[in-house]
C-alpha cells in the first residue's frame, strides 16, 4: 500500500517510492532517495516531527517534508 | 595550498581540527557548532599550511546559513584539499557529500571517523575496496583519542581529483 511517510503508524517499515521534486535535492544528501529502505521511529504530537531510522541511524523530518514523500508499505 | 575539513554535522571535523593544528577549538555533542568558520595552520613537509574548519553541510545545495558558509567556503578556495570527514556509523550520507565534492574537481581524501564507536556498533567498512572504487585515500580515525591522525596526515599529498565517471564504472554503473 501507498501512503504519505507522514502517515506511516510507528514501528512500521516502507520503501520510498516518490519525492515532490523540490525535495528531491534536499533530502538526498539526509540519505533519503527513491529506493530507500526506512522505518517510522518516532512521530511527535501536534503536528511535530517524524523520526525516521535509516540503515542504522535516524534522521527526524518536519511534517511538510514528510507530506511530500510517498513509501510503499507492507500490508 | 589550503586544507579544508568538509563533512554532515556532527561528525567531528572540530575534533580532528583540533588534532591538526594542534588548537582547542570548542566542541560540543549538538550538531552545527560550527556556524562560521575557523582557520589553523599545520605543519606538512616543513611548510606551515592553511587549515580551515568548515561548517557542516549534508549537500553542495545550501539549504541555511551555515551551509551556505560551507559552499561558499569550498568555492573560493579551488586550490584546497578536501578532508572530507564521515561519521562511520552514517557513511551513506557522507558518501554523498564526497562524491558531490569530488565531481567538482577537488582532490580529496576520506576520514572515516568515529571508528571506535561503529566498531562498537558491528559496523565494519571495507577501507582498501572503498579506496579502489573511489580513487582518493581513506582512513579510518578517532579524533577524540587520535588513532589514525598521523595516518590521514601522512596520506594529505596522494589526495588528487578523480573523474566521477571512472567511480560510477568501478562502482559496478548506475541503477536501472
Amino acid at each position: 500500500m501507498r501512503k504519505k511517510l507522514s502517515e506511516m503508524n510507528y514501528g512500521e517499515e516502507g520503501i520510498v517510492k516518490s519525492i515532490e521534486e523540490s525535495l528531491r535535492n534536499k533530502v538526498a544528501g539526509i540519505g533519503i532517495r527513491v529506493g530507500t529502505k526506512l522505518k517510522m521511529a518516532t512521530k511527535q504530537p501536534i503536528k511535530g516531527p517524524v523520526v525516521v531510522t535509516i540503515d542504522r541511524y535516524s534522521i527526524s523530518l518536519g511534517l511538510g517534508i514528510a507530506d511530500k514523500i510517498i513509501v510503499e508499505v507492507e500490508e | 595550498m589550503k586544507i579544508l575539513l568538509m563533512g554532515n554535522p556532527n561528525v567531528g571535523k572540530s575534533a580532528i581540527f583540533n588534532r591538526l593544528a594542534g588548537t582547542k577549538v570548542m566542541e560540543s555533542n549538538y550538531p552545527g557548532t560550527t556556524v562560521d568558520y575557523i582557520k589553523g595552520y599545520m605543519r606538512l613537509e616543513n611548510k606551515d599550511i592553511e587549515i580551515i574548519d568548515v561548517p557542516g553541510t549534508f549537500s553542495l545545495e545550501p539549504k541555511d546559513k551555515a551551509e551556505e558558509v560551507a559552499v561558499r567556503m569550498l568555492k573560493e578556495n579551488k586550490d584546497s584539499v578536501i578532508v572530507c570527514v564521515i561519521d562511520s556509523t552514517k557513511l551513506e550520507r557522507g558518501l554523498y557529500l564526497a562524491l558531490e565534492i569530488i565531481e567538482e574537481g577537488y582532490p580529496v581524501i576520506i576520514a572515516l571517523n568515529m571508528w571506535d564507536i561503529a566498531k562498537d556498533k558491528n559496523i565494519w567498512i571495507d577501507i582498501e575496496k572503498l579506496e579502489n572504487i573511489l580513487g582518493v585515500p581513506v582512513v579510518a580515525t578517532v579524533a577524540v583519542s587520535g588513532e589514525g591522525i598521523k595516518e590521514l596526515v601522512s596520506k594529505i599529498k596522494e589526495a588528487s581529483p578523480v573523474n566521477i565517471e571512472r567511480i560510477v564504472e568501478r562502482a559496478g554503473g548506475l541503477e536501472k
